[in-house]
């Protein structure tokens, strides 16, 4: 094929209009190009905030979980429900996403750039209308919410948008419906593991059947405060998780000892908040996510018995278990216990107890397999079917272990009758991005320029023209 | 080398005094590219297999270098399907846009700047390509507020209501789905008085209920537009569907449907395992159905009636045969006449003839058969064949009396075997026994009575009665060997009541018994007193008793038991053998 040939615009339909993609969320805010395969900008929802001659500082982005700065605190402007609570912030962190790496330092055409040759006199003028400029004055804007997110947020939403942002156009979409079609389909079950909430949104025909929408708050947030659950029950030892900025130095010691490591303290008066550590002991729980922890694949429970009538725990315990190192250099091997942690999303009587956690104990309607059937049973019967043969997978918390052959085979004890097809994103990437992906293909489809919010339309009806054109 | 030099020789060329060195060399002073002479002279003859390539640059293919760079430039654009005129940009090539495309050798780069103020305007003026795909659902015209009153009052359903059903099924396209999951109608309150406004406040409205009402509006609409008499075949066909509408049945159908999906695991396997059941019974009939017609059409053996005068003769017969050969295969089944030998000799064939024919009759009456084969297809009399009322669709048969069947070799059996047999085989498995010593036993016996083995004539008597013979011959061996083992115990228990006599005389002699001796032999007599037990069946029950009062010699004792035992086996298995014999 020549390369110097467009391909045509009739063979993929899409147009591009430099619009940008902002996919929000409770963990990390995406961003980027739309028509690109994967966000350009990534960062942590939260923010940190300190105190620093004498005036109050924020601190956006990966930089945050770097330095230990003097007092800081951790915050983040979305509720646990994933609906705004601070707009201020999140506006804030928003802008902070797409500045940092996608609008700042506009190239102009080369012409003018002042890096040919160009009257000295022009340039200052020419530098500071483009320092008034707002940041998204030339690109259009797609942001995704929750499918659960009220009228009043929307219009919050959009009136952010329109006039601290100053994009040209705008438009909200569910990011259940963009995970759709990041997988290629605009009738589908999306289940989304998310940090903070699961949720199950059926889409159908590129909307949202919002009475089947489910959410509860059993995400990664959750199996981590299950896992510390674990951890305060640990058998040789209850596990403190000191995390990486705390740590001085630390020497190797064998699985199951003390750890031996000097630790780093700090004064009262500069130590950074509870919420830093509570932050950076989060990572540290991540990266257990990541390397040990495992959903017990099914078929059935992990309390019931196997096919051939084994109990599922003897065959979790046959497997060799999984060490891991904490970084104060304790380590352990993890046996069967690394099932336990996600059982509860399955299974709420599995759930580890701890009456100490902020995090209330699961309810058996929050459980997925219950979120799922309430989900179906809430939409018409003739697409359940339809629904049932499309189920997509997303969220980073679905990345754990094991998680969608157990997904899979939940369904098919559910719904033994109609034809169960669990499609699930190979990528890492893919799956983390899943409804970021979604926006990429939509804003940069050429049929999709008509559905914008122009500014004009937005002057004209006002905010409450979102629940009237993103449906 | 010597290889080479061999086919030399064998081809006589003249040997060759130099191989190839010539040719290498050549292949060496090819050095691949991207190594220089110097390096490539370090790697010696041999160089490793190792690809060199350097990396370079590819640059754009030649033919594309000589064609003009085209430009993309962003330009702004307006899409049709908007109603506000949004302008955004996209990235077009700089000529596409306009509509005569300026002669392409003029054009230079440093033409750019020029051109970007003419050419702002001209994409706007361009119809955008996807405003094409804007479709909306056709729908029929609203209804005016008199028309509403006049036709499409209804008690379950207000003015505002419908109004509502309307925008929502305009705004979704009538996908019917996303409009029951969206819809959400509050009455107003300050419009109506309170007594009406409850009713339908509690109403749950479900899909059919819209349907129905909405189906009602667009038929009647597009009567009011067109009436039946004046519609389109296509809109009556719609208005039709429209009024046939039954919400009730639409909600059965549901309910099915959800019973069909919320079926258990158990229902789902239980219904997979019927079908397979049907599937498999479906099958069978089929293979059944054409098993009988096969069945039918091989019954239909065609009737001869015309004059048989031509198949007097063998050539006339041998042609009767052929011409029946070839309808056979024609007709594509399985032949009449079977699979055993009918088409090897065909001269004694007749059609009607079954492969059982001639079974272990003389040749002369085979002959006689032939001869008489036409004469019996015509006349159904004279029926020597044997197995022939199997598959002969004859209309009378005769009753043969029992002399006529002695004559004829006329036999009824209860059971038909499939296959051939040989009476002559039958005959000569007879003298084959079990054991190699049986038989060379019965051979002699059969040499001793003049028998031949193999039979020269095996008619049917003669088979019987040669059975019966080989049948005494063994009754006859058998008895013998008993007498024998009989014989030979009695030899031995003698000779061992002898040699206890002597003891006990000697015994008499030396009054001191030996004390270590005698408990030896208890122990060992212990150790037989299983092998005892097991022979005791066989063994006469004097022998036990005289076993019992044995002491000493217990090597013999046991060598005795061993015969004992042997005999036994020799015995039952005898017996059994006769039985099984007796059987067949």
């Amino acid at each position: 094929m020549n390369p110097s040939n467009p391909p045509q615009a009739a063979e993929y339909g899409g147009d591009e209009v430099s619009a940008i993609v902002l996919d929000t969320g409770y963990s990390t805010v995406r961003a980027g190009f739309a028509g690109e395969d994967s966000p350009k900008s990534v960062i942590p929802t939260c923010y940190g905030k300190y105190h620093f001659d004498g005036k109050d500082k924020l601190v956006f982005g990966d930089d945050l979980i770097v330095t230990p700065r003097v007092g800081v605190s951790i915050h983040n402007p979305i509720g646990k429900d994933g609906i705004v609570e601070d707009w201020d912030m999140a506006e804030k962190v928003w802008e902070y996403s797409f500045t940092s790496r996608l609008t700042s330092a506009k190239s102009s055409n080369p012409l003018h750039n002042g890096l040919n040759d160009i009257p000295v006199d022009e340039l200052p003028t020419e530098m500071e209308v483009e320092n008034d400029e707002k940041p998204l004055v030339d690109s259009p804007l797609l942001m995704s919410e929750p499918a659960w997110n009220p009228g009043k947020a929307r219009e919050k939403t959009i009136e952010i948008a329109m006039e601290k942002w100053d994009t040209p156009a705008f438009y909200l979409a569910r990011n259940g419906v963009l995970a759709a079609f990041a997988s290629g389909k605009a009738t589908a079950l999306v289940i989304d593991i998310g940090a903070a909430n699961i949720s199950i949104t059926p889409v159908h025909d590129g909307m949202v059947l919002k009475r089947g929408v489910q959410h509860s708050p059993l995400g990664g947030d959750y199996v981590s405060s299950q896992i510390r659950a674990l951890f305060k029950k640990n058998s040789p030892q209850p596990i403190t998780i000191t995390p990486h900025y705390l740590i001085d130095s630390k020497t190797h010691v064998e699985a199951g000892q003390p750890p031996q490591a000097t630790y780093r303290t700090f004064p009262a008066d500069t130590a950074p908040d509870a919420s830093f550590r509570a932050l950076q002991e989060e990572r540290v729980l991540t990266e257990f996510k990541e390397c040990v922890v495992q959903t017990w694949p099914g078929p059935n429970k992990l309390s019931a018995a196997g096919p051939n009538g084994v109990p599922n725990e003897e065959n979790a315990r046959s497997y060799p278990g999984k060490p891991f190192e904490f970084p104060d250099g304790y380590n352990q091997v993890f046996g069967v216990d690394r099932y336990r942690v996600v059982e509860s999303l399955f299974d709420v009587k599995a759930a580890i107890p701890d009456p100490d956690s902020p995090v209330p104990a699961p309810t058996q309607a929050q459980t997925l397999p219950e979120l799922i059937k309430t989900a179906i049973a809430n939409v018409d019967v003739d697409i359940r079917p339809h629904l049932l043969g499309n189920v997509v997978v997303t969220g980073a918390s679905s990345l754990l272990f094991g998680f969608t052959e157990r997904l899979n085979h939940e369904l098919m004890s559910l719904f033994p009758g109609p034809r169960v097809r669990v499609s699930a994103a190979g990528h890492t990437s893919e799956r983390r991005f899943g409804s970021w992906i979604g926006g990429s293909i939509l804003a940069s489809l050429g049929t999709f320029h008509q559905m914008w919010i122009s500014k004009k339309e937005y002057e004209e009806h006002g905010a409450n023209i979102v629940e009237k054109r993103c449906k | 080398m010597a290889a080479a030099a061999d086919v030399r020789d064998m081809l006589d060329l003249p040997a060759e005094s130099q191989p190839r060195p010539h040719k290498k060399q050549k292949v060496v002073e090819k050095r691949p590219e991207g190594i220089t002479r110097e390096l490539y002279a370090l790697l010696g003859e041999r160089a490793p297999p190792i690809a060199i390539n350097e990396n370079k640059y590819k640059g754009r293919p030649k033919l594309l270098n000589k064609l003009r760079v085209r430009p993309w430039r962003m330009s702004p654009f307006t899409n049709g399907a908007r109603s506000d005129g949004l302008v955004l940009n996209h990235w077009q090539r700089k000529h596409e846009g306009t509509r005569q495309p300026a002669p392409e050798g003029t054009q230079m780069d440093v033409d750019e700047t020029k051109e970007e103020g003419t050419e702002e305007t001209k994409p706007l003026e361009q119809e955008y390509a996807f405003a094409k795909y804007n479709v909306k659902a056709q729908l029929p015209r609203r209804y005016t507020d008199d028309e509403y009153n006049r036709h499409l009052r209804n008690n379950e359903w207000s003015r505002e209501e419908t109004d509502y059903l309307m925008d929502l099924v305009t705004e979704y396209d009538l996908r019917w789905v996303i409009i029951a999951d969206r819809y959400e109608y509050q009455p107003r309150m300050d419009s109506v008085p309170d007594a009406n406004a409850i009713v339908p406040a509690k109403q749950v409205r479900t899909m059919e209920h819209m349907k129905a009402r909405y189906y009602f509006v667009a038929a009647t609409m597009l009567a009011i537009e067109h009436p039946p008499s004046e519609m389109s075949e296509a809109e009556f066909e719609w208005h039709e569907k429209m009024l046939k509408f039954d919400p009730n049945r639409e909600r059965d159908r549901k309910e099915l449907a959800a019973l069909q999906l919320n079926r258990t695991a158990d229902e789902v396997r239980e219904e997979a395992m019927l079908l397979e059941e049907l599937k498999r019974i479906t099958s069978n009939e089929q293979s059944f159905i054409s098993e009988r017609r096969e069945l039918y059409s091989r019954l239909e053996v065609p009737i001869s009636v015309g004059n048989t005068a031509m198949y007097q003769s063998s050539q006339g017969l041998s042609q009767l045969l052929q011409t029946l050969l070839q309808a056979d295969k024609s007709k594509k089944r399985r032949s009449i006449l079977g699979p055993d030998g009918a088409v090897a000799s065909p001269a004694g064939q007749t059609p009607t003839q079954t492969g059982s024919t001639g079974r272990g009759e003389t040749p002369s009456a085979n002959a006689a058969a032939t001869a008489a084969a036409p004469n019996n297809n015509n006349n159904n009399n004279n029926n020597n064949k044997k197995g022939a009322p199997a598959a002969q669709p004859q209309q009378v048969v005769r009753q043969l009396t029992a002399a006529e069947e002695a004559r004829y070799g006329v036999q009824h059996h209860e059971r038909v075997t499939a296959g051939v047999q040989f009476r002559s085989d039958r005959a000569q498995k007879l003298t084959q026994a079990k054991s190699n010593v049986q038989t060379q036993k019965l051979a002699s016996a059969l040499a001793e009575l003049e028998i031949p083995v193999r039979l020269f004539m095996p008619t049917e008597r003669v088979c019987k009665d040669f059975e019966k013979l080989i049948q005494s011959v063994n009754v006859l061996l058998e008895a013998r060997k008993v007498a024998e083992k009989v014989e030979s115990e009695i030899r031995i228990l003698e000779a061992s009541k002898a040699e206890r006599e002597r003891k006990a005389r000697e015994a008499a002699g030396e009054t001191s018994g030996k004390d270590p001796e005698n408990t030896e032999v208890k122990a060992e007599t212990d150790d037989t007193a299983g092998v005892l037990s097991a022979t005791a069946e066989a063994a006469p029950s004097g022998d036990a008793a005289d076993e019992e009062k044995k002491d000493g010699e217990g090597d013999e004792t046991t060598k005795e038991d061993g015969n004992h035992k042997r005999s036994a086996s020799v015995l039952s298995g005898v017996s059994d053998k006769s039985n099984k014999r007796q059987r067949r």
